[in-house]
This record gives structure tokens, sequence and C-alpha cells, in this order.
């Protein structure tokens, strides 16, 4: 059967056209495909782990953003709880500081509103004993203006007197 | 559109059922001879020194005829030996071998005293020249794909150079570099120029007209060459590891020792590796090839009895062969897939360490990124 016996010269022509396409593609063809597709797998690869180690860093920044952010809330709340315990403290003080002045002050007042009325009453006391002694020393010398009554007068003191002792 | 393209096929058959045989009985008539569907198959199958032309029997585009006979060498174009021609070069003449002398179908030198003589035959014959049209076509394909890389990097192709490129990666990817490993860069040129010579040998195998239509790798020629060079890899290149395994295996003394059983058979098996490459991708392409031809050629056998009948096996055959070659066209990718996976399976049997205990591990640590 001449379809089962191989040809010489295609044999022939088949190994040179094969050698000759070989060597060129060896040489030329076939290593840039195969290093840029494997070189390429490595790239890929390569993004895929940075991708996975930039999420994993991405949620640890997330986590740390978080735990300052929460630092940062217990932080404010203790600075405003200081500030306010500041605050009430800073009014206290002022209100009892004001409160002695305040006494001090009324103290002072009432001391000299005192002294006041003690030397008011004093000068009153003056006024009206001048006054008295005044309406006395006239209503006396009404009274005095005849000898009997006069003398009635010294009787009835000297009674007083001895009534006294 | 599934409509239309329906009703274009109908009119397609009908018109081929009534074309068809009446071409047919036509042809025989005024060929006058009896069809012969052997000759006919056959010469569909083999080799020829011209290539046929669509809708003529007589024109062959002339291809070169190369000699080393009696007298040197001898060169002139297929065209002057063509129809039982016989072509004078000096005092020596040749003619191509008619049916049923020796050499049949083969150019011969008869000698002055009419005697036959068979040339050393160099000639670019039909198969040989679609194997240089698919050699440019491997390096067309590896050079757009290179310089696709060299001026984009990373960037993916398109079109025809994306598809290409995908087949690159498929058969990297997929066959060698998971068979081969770290070796892969050393085997990978040989293997992928293989893959896509014989992918492009088959598929232009099924087209019709030039530049297709030759049955190259359905010569057992070629895949014998093919599978020569698959049987020298694994073995220039086989490690001290594998020749131990051939001679001296690791099995009970007595299968090697006074007899050496194993030895012969494992001789054996290196030869019987590439046998059934050879054979294989022959014998697949050659039965594709001929049961087209022969659904194609039952019109013409059933054309002697009558209209009715013809038509008939017109339809039956036409719709048969498309369907054929359809699966072809499958065939074709799986079988230059078949024995570029195969010959990556037996060189890398010629690239065993002999450290068993590193496969495992390498084999995990590539299994690793795949279960991420």
């Amino acid at each position: 059967m001449e379809l089962f016996t191989p040809d010489f010269g295609l044999v022939f022509w088949m190994f040179v056209a094969f050698a000759v396409l070989l060597f060129v593609l060896y040489k030329w063809g076939w290593p840039v495909i195969v290093k840029t597709i494997d070189s390429r797998a490595d790239l890929i690869d390569k993004g895929v782990e940075y991708a996975q180690n930039a999420k994993e860093q991405l949620d640890k920044a997330r986590e740390q953003s978080e735990a300052y952010l929460a630092e940062a809330r217990n932080q404010q709340a203790d600075m405003l709880r200081e500030a306010e315990r500041i605050k009430t403290k800073i009014i206290d003080d002022a209100r009892s500081a004001a409160q002695v002045e305040a006494r001090k002050v009324m103290d002072a007042a009432k001391q000299s509103i005192e002294q006041e009325r003690k030397e008011a009453q004093q000068q009153f006391r003056n006024e009206v004993s001048n006054f008295a002694l005044d309406i006395a020393s006239k209503v006396v010398r009404n009274q005095l203006q005849n000898p009997e009554s006069q003398s009635k007068l010294v009787n009835s003191l000297l009674d007083e007197m001895e009534t006294n002792n | 559109m599934i409509k239309k393209l329906t009703s274009l096929l109908l009119i397609l058959i009908v018109s081929m059922s009534v074309a068809v045989p009446a071409y047919a009985s036509e042809h025989q008539q005024s060929d006058n001879k009896e069809l012969s569907p052997k000759d006919i198959i056959f010469e569909h199958l083999g080799d020829a020194y011209g290539w046929e032309v669509p809708f003529n029997h007589h024109v062959r585009i002339p291809l070169p005829v190369i000699l080393f006979g009696k007298g040197g060498m001898h060169c002139f174009l297929s065209s002057r030996v063509q129809d039982g021609k016989v072509y004078h070069d000096g005092e020596y003449s040749f003619k191509i071998a008619a049916k049923g002398e020796p050499h049949q179908g083969k150019v011969v030198q008869i000698m002055p005293d009419g005697s036959i003589y068979k040339p050393f035959d160099i000639s670019i014959t039909k198969n040989v020249l679609a194997l240089f049209i698919a050699a440019l076509l491997v390096i067309w394909t590896v050079a757009a794909v290179s310089k696709w890389y060299k001026r984009h990097e990373y960037k993916a192709p398109r079109k025809v150079v994306g598809m290409l490129e995908a087949l690159m990666e498929f058969i990297y990817k997929g066959v060698i570099r998971p068979t081969l490993g770290d070796k892969s860069l050393k085997f990978a040129p040989f293997l992928l120029t293989v893959f896509f010579l014989i992918l492009y040998l088959n598929l232009l195998g099924l087209m019709v007209v030039f530049p297709g239509g030759a049955n190259v790798t359905g010569n057992i020629a070629v895949t014998l060459v093919l599978a020569i060079f698959t049987f020298l890899a694994t073995n220039i290149f086989g490690t001290k590891h594998y020749w131990k395994e051939i001679l001296w295996p690791d099995v009970p003394l007595w299968l090697k020792f006074p007899l050496p059983i194993m030895p012969m058979i494992e001789i054996f098996g290196i030869f019987t590796k590439p046998a059934a490459l050879t054979v294989r991708l022959f014998a697949n392409m050659l039965g594709g090839h001929m049961i087209v031809i022969v659904l194609t050629l039952l019109i013409f056998i059933f054309a002697a009895m009558g209209p009715a009948v013809t038509g008939a096996t017109t339809v039956f055959s036409v719709l048969f062969s498309i369907f054929m070659l359809l699966i072809d066209v499958l065939v074709s990718f799986i079988q230059a897939y078949v024995f570029t996976m195969l010959s990556t399976l037996f060189i890398s049997f010629g690239q065993e360490s002999g450290h068993e205990h590193h496969e495992p591990k390498q084999e995990s640590a590539a299994a690793q990124p795949a279960t991420k």
C-alpha cells in the first residue's frame, strides 16, 4: 500500500522544513512569547498578592483609625468632664469669695451704720436735752415769777428729797 | 435569520440534487470511462506533482520536480510530465509511471535503452508546498504575537493575535508548564511549533482549494518525521535516571538478571511511543479525509441508478460530508492537541530526575495558588 510507505522526498522536505522552522522559532520566536507569558503570569500573581496585602493593610489601617477615633472620643469626654469640673470649681470659689467679700462689706456697713446711729442718737439726745433744758428753763422761769409758786416748788422738791431718802 | 439560512440551505440542496447528478452523468458519458472510486480516493489522499484547481480536471498548478538520477540533477516543472507526457532532458527522458507500472504515480527516468530507473526524488510536490505554506503561517503567527508583546508588553492582544495568543497560552499553560515544570522553557519552542504546524496543516487540509486540500498530516512520512523529532528530544535530553529506569528498572532481580525481560520491554517501549504518535495522527487525518471523499463519491457511484436515487444520495451525501467536515475541524484541533500532549508526556519521561520526594512538594506548591 503506497499510503503506508513513507515517501523519501516528503520525509526529506519535512525534515528540512521542520528543522529550519524549529531553528528559526527556537532562536527568535518562542522564547519571547513564552517568557512574556510566564512573566505576565508572575505579574498577575504579584498583582493579586499586592492587592491582598493592600486590602489587609487597609483593613488594619481602618481598625487603627477606629481605635484612634475611639481614644480621641474618650479623651474629648475626659476633657469635657474636666472642664466642667474646673468650671464648677471656679464658680464655687468665686461664689464663696464673693460671699466673704460681701459679708465683709456688710459688716463694715453695719458697723458704720451702727456708728452713725450712735452718733446720731448722741447728737439727738444732746439736742433733746438742750431743748428740754431750754423748755424747762422757760417753763421754770414762767412759773417762778411769783414768790408763792417759788416756795411751793422748793417745798415740793424738798418733799421729794425726803421721800427719796 | 435562521429561517433565511434554512431556506437558503434547502434551495442549495434541491439545486444540487438536480444539478450534480446531471453533471455526474454527463461527465461520465463524456469521459466514457469506468468510474474507479479507489483511484479517485487514493489520488486525493496521496501526494501529487501538481496542485489541482477547482472546476477543472486538466489544469494543474505546476510545481518543480527535482530529481537526482543518472546524469546528475534534473529540474523541470511538473506540467512537462503531466497527463502521461514525456519530458526529454538531453539523452534522458522522464515520465510519471502509469497505473500498473512499477513506481506507480512517481516520476521515473527512462534510460536510452528503454529500461526504467527510479531516481532520487526530492520534488516540491503538493504536500511539500502545503508544508512550506503551513510553516510560513506558523512563522507569521509567532512573529505577530511576539511583535505584539514587544510593542505592548503586558497588554492583552485583540482579534486574531488575541486568538493565537489564547491558543499558545492554552498549550503552554495547560499542557507544557504543568507537565515539564522548570524544564518547560527548554522544550516549549519545539512543542508549540509542533502544535501549530499540525493544526495549520490539518485545517489547510480541510480547505478544498489552493492553498488547502493537501492531505499532509494524513501522510505517514510527515507524522513519522514529527514523531522522530519527539523521539530525539526524549532520548537525547534523557536524564541518567531515565536511562537507568530503562536498562535497570526497579523490579525483582529475576525479571532483569539472567534474561533481561524488563529492559527489553522498556527498550521496545522507546520505539513504540513514537510509532504510536505517528500512526495516531496519520490514521485520524487520513480517516477524516477518506470519509468526506467517499461520501462525495457516493453521488457519482449512484449516478448510474437514475435521477431519483442520485438526488436522494446527493442530499444525504452533502449533508453528511458537511457534518463530517465540521467534525474534522474539531478533530484537527484535537489531534494537534493530542500529539503535543503526548510529546510533552514522552519528553517529561526523559526528564525524570529520580528525586521522587521532590515532586509532591512541587505539586503542592503549584496547587496552592489554585486553591487560594
